[in-house]
């Protein structure tokens, strides 16, 4: 079956893609400065502890043994322990090293678990929004190329796309949540608590999909079979809807599968400045922690989902326009 | 299989996965609810995952221990009454003779377990904290050093005579450790005493939920049930999250203000600051440990080269000028004659008499500090590093994350990470020597790594003086002038603390080191 082959194929080359991604995450995590151990065993450790700790964690083996356990790990759905955060999940700091009372660490796939549907949630909504905001201004602007609604699509892109989100966010927390009171912004206690950050994650998104558009409706719009669609009587909204924008939808189907990938790992700017609990404001503060397994983990997954979202759109895309092949 | 079948089987499969996963209510359960709300508290600083109040040195955590353990005293420390004490687990606390102190505790408390509150539970306390391997070393000596004995279940007595010590130094710990229930203490290392915190305070632990400190009002309060359901204490790392959470009424009390954020929040009606000065002075510590800076002439030269009005002037409302290693509201403070002030001329003849005149000769210095926890530190850090510069130090200044700079803060064998670090020192309690034998004494030597037998031995005459009024005398004529001419580290000035809160929020006190009393707090 060419599906069977096509899933196969793909899957074996993301299963390379996310190896390759793994090792390179795991390298450099090695070779940066910032010992884990040193945050693990506090501060006024002896350095003989610091390197017998690091012994016994096999952190002073060679990094290609190391990477050998944590693949055998992966494999077997073991990402490993986080280095600092007890099972409740908290962010913590180091302990102190000879500290017999230190309590369990979490596993970072519940870690992942717990984090990642919160910044699904986030990232769908962005998109939806997106969509809401960037297809009725870009097929506009497609639809009158060179003239007043396709030079409005391009300022408005231009202007949304140099807005810093940290600042927009800041901006629209402080119009929308302190002013006007409006909706919650900081934390999540519920789905209120996605909006804003949502928005502002739309805003960003929006400038790409508003010029993916309006190119590619100009250039379907210029094409004979729209020409040969008025000579066959049918209306303007015919042919825009039932014809222009399906043949446009192929190459915006592509770039929401980049965005939405894009997304997932670009949340961290925005998760931090709303303290919103999914996988960027994890990722940040592992990194701040020096928490290896953790980052390695969230790599990982991110390199995963990416594939698999990639696999999802080819697949959409072929449904669109049967001419594509496999 | 063709595609199109294929793409369908598996939407519904997703759909049938995610169908048990969305909550109907969710988008109109209101995030707005105030109706009986917790008080929430937004800290800076995360905490350490163990709950064992002995196993840390951590701030937040301790404000978390303030609203749940139980003190034998507290001490609000204001600078109208800083000697001010106020009993609480304790009703009396009275020294028999230099070495013997009588601890009488109130009756009728219970801790939120159930199990009643005796004097088990402060020989216990006591015990177990003292002991050697406890990471938050407060004790004026280990546990063989002092015997607690218990007459009765109300009766605590305190000797000190194995240590050689005054027992009077347990009247200032009293106020600054919690007291745990013997009970936990017994079960031992990775038992109740690290998953959870049990105390007799206002409020019970319910909870960790990720960032976010769960706790409710405990009815069974010796001084009543507050008057508030709870106390939702979490950590949002970003400081302008922090103010916009409080501007929007999202949290109640934020904490670490910057002074900017002072500014902006004072035009807010709908916001109330709390200004303290603090149990905190914040360091520029030397490692006296590795060369250059183990010769005290160089030290005293880099003090000589700080004009610390600068500094006052870059911390604006967020510092307050003091001359001494310990904050004004704490046991002993005085102004020093002899804290060294800036001199550029004393600064160049040290230089010169060290063998590096203006400078030359003396290695690539690393001047290490953090951003993001204490406030305004690049700032006056980068002020500092000119000043040295301006006097021919080779300084260079490392602006870190916190973990990063956590990660070198603390002395190691053959010295610490750079040559000078930036850090602050906060303890609950007017005693002095939670500061001064912490960082001073070769037994501890926390950051700077000193080992000074001549300070040492100061430090055990004021330890071991026979009454508070000898102590004070023997810390401000004899440790404190001797620490101000060896230069340790420079006692840059003393934090204030400033807290930002609703206008709603009443009667929340707050002590000089952060902890907070909400057992009277209401909202609204």
């Amino acid at each position: 079956m060419p599906i069977l082959r096509f899933l196969v194929r793909r899957l074996f080359q993301g299963a390379i893609i996310v190896f390759l991604v793994s090792a390179l995450i795991f390298t450099l995590l090695r070779i940066v400065p910032g010992d884990p151990v040193r945050l693990m065993a506090g501060g006024m450790a002896p350095e003989a502890l610091i390197e017998q700790i690091a012994t016994e964690m096999g952190l002073r083996d060679p990094i290609y043994e190391q990477f050998g356990r944590y693949v055998g790990g992966v494999l077997q759905g073991d990402l490993g322990q986080s280095f600092v955060r007890p099972a409740n999940g908290a962010a913590v700091g180091g302990a102190s090293f000879d500290d017999s009372t230190r309590s369990e660490r979490a596993k970072v796939l519940d870690l992942i678990a717990q984090t990642a549907p919160k910044t699904i949630q986030l990232a769908l909504l962005a998109m939806v929004f997106a969509l809401i905001i960037a297809v009725p201004i870009g097929v506009w602007g497609g639809l009158n190329p060179g003239r007043l609604p396709d030079r409005l699509a391009l300022y408005l892109s231009s202007l949304l796309v140099s807005l810093p989100n940290f600042w927009l966010g800041i901006v629209l927390a402080l119009l929308l949540s302190v002013k006007l009171n409006l909706l919650p912004a900081i934390g999540y206690k519920g789905f209120a608590y996605t909006i804003l950050p949502a928005f502002v994650l739309a805003l960003e998104i929006a400038p790409f999909i508003i010029r993916n558009l309006s190119v590619s409706v100009a250039g379907v719009m210029g094409q004979n079979f729209i020409d040969i669609a008025r000579v066959r009587g049918l209306t303007r909204n015919q042919i825009v809807f039932r014809h222009a924008m399906k043949n446009s939808a192929v190459p915006l189907l592509n770039l929401l599968g980049v965005q939405f990938s894009m997304l997932l790992g670009g949340v961290l700017v925005i998760e931090f400045i709303f303290d919103y609990p999914g996988l960027g404001l994890l990722t940040i503060n592992a990194v701040m922690q020096r928490d290896f397994p953790l980052i390695q983990g969230i790599a990982v997954v991110t390199a995963a989902a990416f594939v698999l979202i990639n696999i999802v759109v080819d697949l959409l895309a072929t449904t669109i326009d049967p001419r594509l092949d496999y | 299989m063709e595609r199109r079948q294929f793409l369908r089987y598996g939407a519904m499969v997703g759909a049938a996965f995610a169908a048990p996963r969305i909550n109907p209510d969710f988008l109109f359960s209101s995030a707005r609810a105030a109706d009986m709300r917790p008080l929430t508290f937004l800290s800076a600083e995360n905490i350490t995952g163990n709950w064992d109040p002995t196993s840390h040195t951590t701030l937040s955590q301790s404000n978390i221990e303030g609203f749940v353990m139980g003190f034998l005293t507290r001490a609000p420390m204001r600078p109208e009454n800083p000697d001010e004490v106020i009993y609480e687990l304790a009703t009396s606390i009275r020294e028999i003779d230099a070495h013997h102190l009588e601890i009488k505790l109130r009756e009728g408390v219970t801790f939120h377990d159930g199990k009643p509150f005796t004097a088990e539970d402060v020989k216990a306390t006591f015990d177990y904290g003292a002991q050697p391997d406890r990471p938050k070393q407060v004790y004026p000596g280990p546990t063989g050093s002092f015997e607690i004995t218990t007459p009765d279940d109300y009766t605590v007595i305190v000797d000190t005579s194995k240590g050689g010590y005054g027992a009077s130094l347990f009247i200032f710990l009293a106020s600054y450790l919690p007291i745990l229930s013997a009970k936990d203490v017994a079960e031992g290392p990775k038992g109740a005493l690290t998953q959870r915190l049990n105390g007799t305070g206002p409020f019970r632990f319910v909870e960790q939920r990720g960032n976010d400190t769960v706790m409710e009002a405990f009815p069974g309060y010796f001084k009543g049930a507050p008057k508030i359901a709870g106390v939702t204490f979490s950590f949002v790392g970003d400081a302008t999250t922090r103010m916009l959470s409080l501007m929007n009424g999202q949290a109640d009390v934020i904490e670490r203000l910057e002074p900017e954020q002072v500014e902006t929040l004072e035009k807010e009606k709908s916001i109330k600051l709390s200004r303290l000065v603090s149990v905190e002075n914040k360091y520029l510590w030397f490692r006296c440990s590795k060369p250059p800076f183990n010769d005290p002439r160089l030290r005293k030269a880099a003090a000589h080269a700080i004009d610390r009005d600068m500094i006052m002037e870059v911390m604006g409302s967020a510092g307050h000028a003091s001359s001494n290693f310990i904050s004004p509201i704490k046991f002993g403070y005085v102004d020093l004659p002899n804290y060294p002030k800036y001199d550029p001329d004393e600064c160049q003849r040290l230089l010169a008499e060290a063998g590096f005149p203006g400078g030359k000769g003396l290695p690539e210095l690393e001047y290490i500090t953090s951003t993001g926890f204490y406030p305004k530190t690049k700032e006056y850090g980068e002020v500092i590093a000119a000043m040295l510069q301006e006097q021919g130090f080779p300084v260079t200044l490392n602006v870190m994350e916190v973990a990063a700079w956590n990660e070198r803060l603390y002395d190691r064998p053959g010295g610490g990470p750079g040559h000078m670090v930036d850090c602050g020192w906060s303890t609950g309690s007017p005693e002095p020597d939670l500061v001064l034998r912490t960082h001073f004494h070769s037994s501890s030597k926390r950051i700077c790594g000193i080992e000074d037998p001549e300070i040492d031995a100061a430090l055990d005459a004021e330890r071991n003086a026979p009454s508070l009024e000898a102590r004070k005398e023997s810390l401000q004529t004899n440790l404190m002038p001797m620490l101000a001419d060896k230069v340790p580290a420079l006692s840059l000035f003393t934090s204030v603390l400033i807290h930002g809160m609703r206008a709603d929020v009443q009667d929340l006190f707050i002590y000089p080191d952060g902890l907070s009393d909400a057992s009277k707090t209401t909202l609204g």
